[in-house]
């Protein structure tokens, strides 16, 4: 065997046993890749120029525009979760639906999927949840193994429906693969974008939830006792206010966002940022609720001057370029400016009452710290692919290996899926996309797998794994923390039946790949 | 004016061999535990303080960066108006707000770790795990960046103070380009102080001054 063979094997071997040793994932990925780089430089195999390029990769990852939408989607999730609005749109909505049979249940799922934007990530939906509905729903007594199963599993349906901040990711490192796999198909290039692979999460998305929903229901019929409804005869009727408030106005923040990506109105980046001052917004108005202010006013100044900005745009020739504008044009502009104002006027105001109920400061906190970890990872991941692929050539040995299985394309796939899934054991969903998607996705595509297919395929896989018990993430963040009456065996049991409903689901996205592919082919033609 | 810049960049370059033994100071530290625990504490204070004010630059840019994005987003879809400073000025924030905030996410340990193993591990065995990890891993690979980015190109990047490639871009790209390293010495920084606190935490001198750190970090942490 050639020694850069040798070292590739032995530098991925050694950073998975680093990694289990807890240190950041990272620094350890980066670390190894830096050690055998300079094994591989003592042994003539690595030139250090290599290393040298190093500087030039975080200067791509900086530029990328399109990544920029990340730190915009964690605004709006914190945001929307410091402020309460998350938590009052599961109270509201399993208000709503608890006095049915399994409806606490239906609750969860859906504002478990609502959520998507806010948490891909850190498994802040499953904690969310657990506080939350968890111990309503023990307290209505239902079946502990129904009630956890259905909280672990909504809180990972936040990653396979968009916007979700993991899929943004994955679509830039399909995007990559897919052009670097366009060379092996004779220059035939699938060029994918975001919004390519958020339209197609979107069915076997929402196909999943109804597979959720409908297993609960089933539920419901057979055993009823296992989700009783909730009593709520002992608490105030909700009022129309609260309802729009709590659970129309995020509803519609987040269908704004994911509508004018899907339908290309506006690039992800920009409706990202459109949800993160939305938010900012929202937790102004959730606020002010509780504590009266005068800068209340001003929020709905900048709400007013938004739609009034949309109003002019829609009436009258704003355009600063044109010179032939009439006196009502010019007097529209005026007032246009003005508006821009009252909007700023109307974010500062949220601001302001997010800082006073001292949620400020944690929010964009949050926002910094996981939007530096992220891209921390990325650039340890760099450094990684860097030199298991820059100077080991180590794509070409995965790509050797991919080839050669029995089967063909589907072998290939199949023996991807199954490693995929082991690693979600230990890595995130992020490392996983940083590091294995640019290896495996290349050589996968040459032989004839869809880019849009595949990333669905590698989702729907990674959220099997995060429920798959005994290793499986959403379990952990569920037990950590859920109350110690609940039993960990109980957990691991109610999750089985959802990680059958995934299975079907990755075998129906297997059988027809028109789930996943139908809907971008739609914006592309 | 490159001949300043030339001279600087020597000069910085031996400052920073001057200053490598620094990274040697935790391991003085967990010899002689109970003469340097103090100056240690004091300089982890210091240290932190670094990562906490390069934290609040970065939060503040991550909310200028919402107010910019849409402002442009006005400008493009209403008046007919966009500038390439103005995109600058999204695309500089975002890669600042992340790299500036690299040492505070060190701090509150937001960084994602594999906690299978770890959540058995004992405080020392941690901190042995940490230190391992710091000498093994993050030192290297801060050294790799500042050692990679600060080459010649840089040099005369900020000799000539590098402008923006269109005409109406954002004429900064010697600062843009500084990021890169400051990154990896902010990173260095607040490694050195997780470095001192694991070596006194192996010697059995469990800290006293990060008590305002975990406050903020349990704030931080649901």
């Amino acid at each position: 065997m050639e020694i850069e063979v040798i070292l590739a094997i032995s530098m991925f071997l050694v950073a998975i046993g680093a990694l289990l040793a807890g240190f950041p994932v990272a620094f350890t990925l980066g670390g190894v890749a830096l050690v055998f780089a300079l094994i591989g430089i003592s042994l003539d195999v690595v030139y250090l120029s290599d290393l040298k390029n190093f500087p030039a990769r975080i200067d791509g990852i900086m530029r990328n525009g399109v990544l920029v939408a990340v730190p915009f989607f964690v605004i709006m999730g914190v945001v929307l979760e410091r402020s309460r609005v998350a938590e009052d749109l599961l109270a509201i909505a399993s208000r709503l639906l608890g006095q049915i049979r399994g409806g606490l249940g239906y609750a969860v799922v859906l504002v478990g999927a609502l959520l998507a934007a806010s948490t891909g990530i850190v498994g802040a939906t499953v904690i969310t949840m657990t506080l939350i509905a968890l111990p309503t729903m023990l307290k209505q007594g239902y079946d502990p193994k129904l009630a956890t199963g259905i909280i672990t599993s909504s809180g990972t349906l936040g990653q396979i429906i968009p916007p979700s901040i993991v899929l943004i990711l994955l679509a830039d490192a399909i995007a990559n693969a897919s052009a670097q796999a366009s060379t092996g198909l004779g220059g035939r290039a699938v060029s994918i974008s975001v919004q390519d692979l958020f339209s197609g999460a979107l069915i076997p998305g929402l196909l999943l939830v109804c597979l959720y929903l409908a297993y609960i229901a089933f539920n419901a019929i057979t055993r009823p006792q296992s989700c009783p409804p909730a009593d709520v005869s002992d608490l105030p009727p909700l009022t129309a206010r609260q309802i729009a408030m709590g659970l129309g106005a995020p509803i519609a923040l987040i269908f704004a966002v994911l509508g004018s990506i899907l339908l290309g109105i506006t690039p992800p980046t920009e409706a990202a940022a459109i949800g993160a001052g939305g938010a900012v917004l929202l937790a102004g108005f959730r606020l002010s609720e509780d504590t009266p202010t005068k800068l209340r006013p001003l929020l709905f100044v900048g709400l007013a001057s938004a739609a009034l900005l949309l109003i002019l745009n829609q009436s009258f020739e704003l355009s600063v370029k044109q010179d032939t504008l009439t006196t009502a044009d010019k007097i529209a502009q005026f007032i246009a400016f003005a508006c821009i104002g009252g909007l700023l006027a109307g974010l500062g105001a949220g601001l302001l009452i997010l800082r006073r109920a001292r949620h400020l400061k944690s929010a964009f906190m949050s926002a910094s710290h996981i939007t530096s970890m992220v891209f921390t990872i990325l650039i340890g991941a760099s450094l990684f692919s860097l030199v298991f692929t820059g100077s080991f050539r180590g794509d070409e040995m995965i790509e050797g290996v991919l080839t050669a299985m029995p089967g063909g394309m589907w072998g290939a796939l199949a023996i991807t899926m199954l490693v995929m899934f082991v690693l979600g054991f230990f890595l995130d969903f992020i490392e996983i996309i940083f590091i294995i998607v640019p290896l495996v996705a290349p050589p996968l595509i040459v032989l004839g797998v869809d880019p849009i297919w595949l990333a669905i395929l590698m989702a729907l896989n990674l959220q099997t794994s995060f429920l798959t018990p005994p290793f499986g993430f959403a379990l952990f963040y569920l037990r950590g923390a859920a109350p110690d009456s609940v039993q960990t065996l109980d957990i691991w049991r109610g999750a089985l039946p959802f990680i059958g409903l995934q299975i079907i689901m990755i075998i129906a996205v297997a059988a027809i790949p028109a789930l996943a592919t139908w809907l971008p082919s739609l914006g592309a033609s | 004016m490159s001949e300043f810049f030339l001279n600087l960049g020597t000069g910085l370059r031996w400052l920073g061999f001057g200053a490598l033994p620094l990274l040697l100071l935790p391991l003085l530290v967990f010899a002689l535990p109970a003469r340097l625990a103090r100056p240690a504490n004091w300089l982890r204070t210091k240290l932190d303080a670094i990562s906490s004010a390069t934290l609040g630059l970065s939060m503040t840019l991550a909310i200028f960066m919402v107010a910019v994005q849409l402002l442009v987003i006005i400008g493009r879809y209403m008046f007919d108006w966009s500038a390439s400073w103005a995109n600058d000025l999204i695309i500089y924030s975002f890669a600042a707000m992340f790299l500036l905030a690299a040492g505070s996410t060190l701090k509150h340990d937001a960084h994602v770790r594999v906690d299978i193993l770890r959540e058995g591990m004992s405080a020392k065995q941690r901190a042995a795990v940490d230190l391992a990890g710091l000498y093994l891993l993050l030192f290297p690979i801060c050294l790799l960046i500042i050692w990679a980015s600060v080459s010649p190109s840089f040099i005369r990047s900020w000799a000539n103070f590098e402008g923006a490639r269109e005409s109406d871009g954002l004429p900064i790209t010697y600062i843009f380009k500084t990021l890169v390293p400051l990154f990896a010495i902010l990173l260095t920084l607040q490694g050195l102080s997780m470095a001192l606190r694991s070596a006194l935490t192996l010697r059995g001198h469990t800290d006293t001054p990060d008590a305002p750190a975990s406050n903020a970090e349990a704030a931080h942490g649901n």
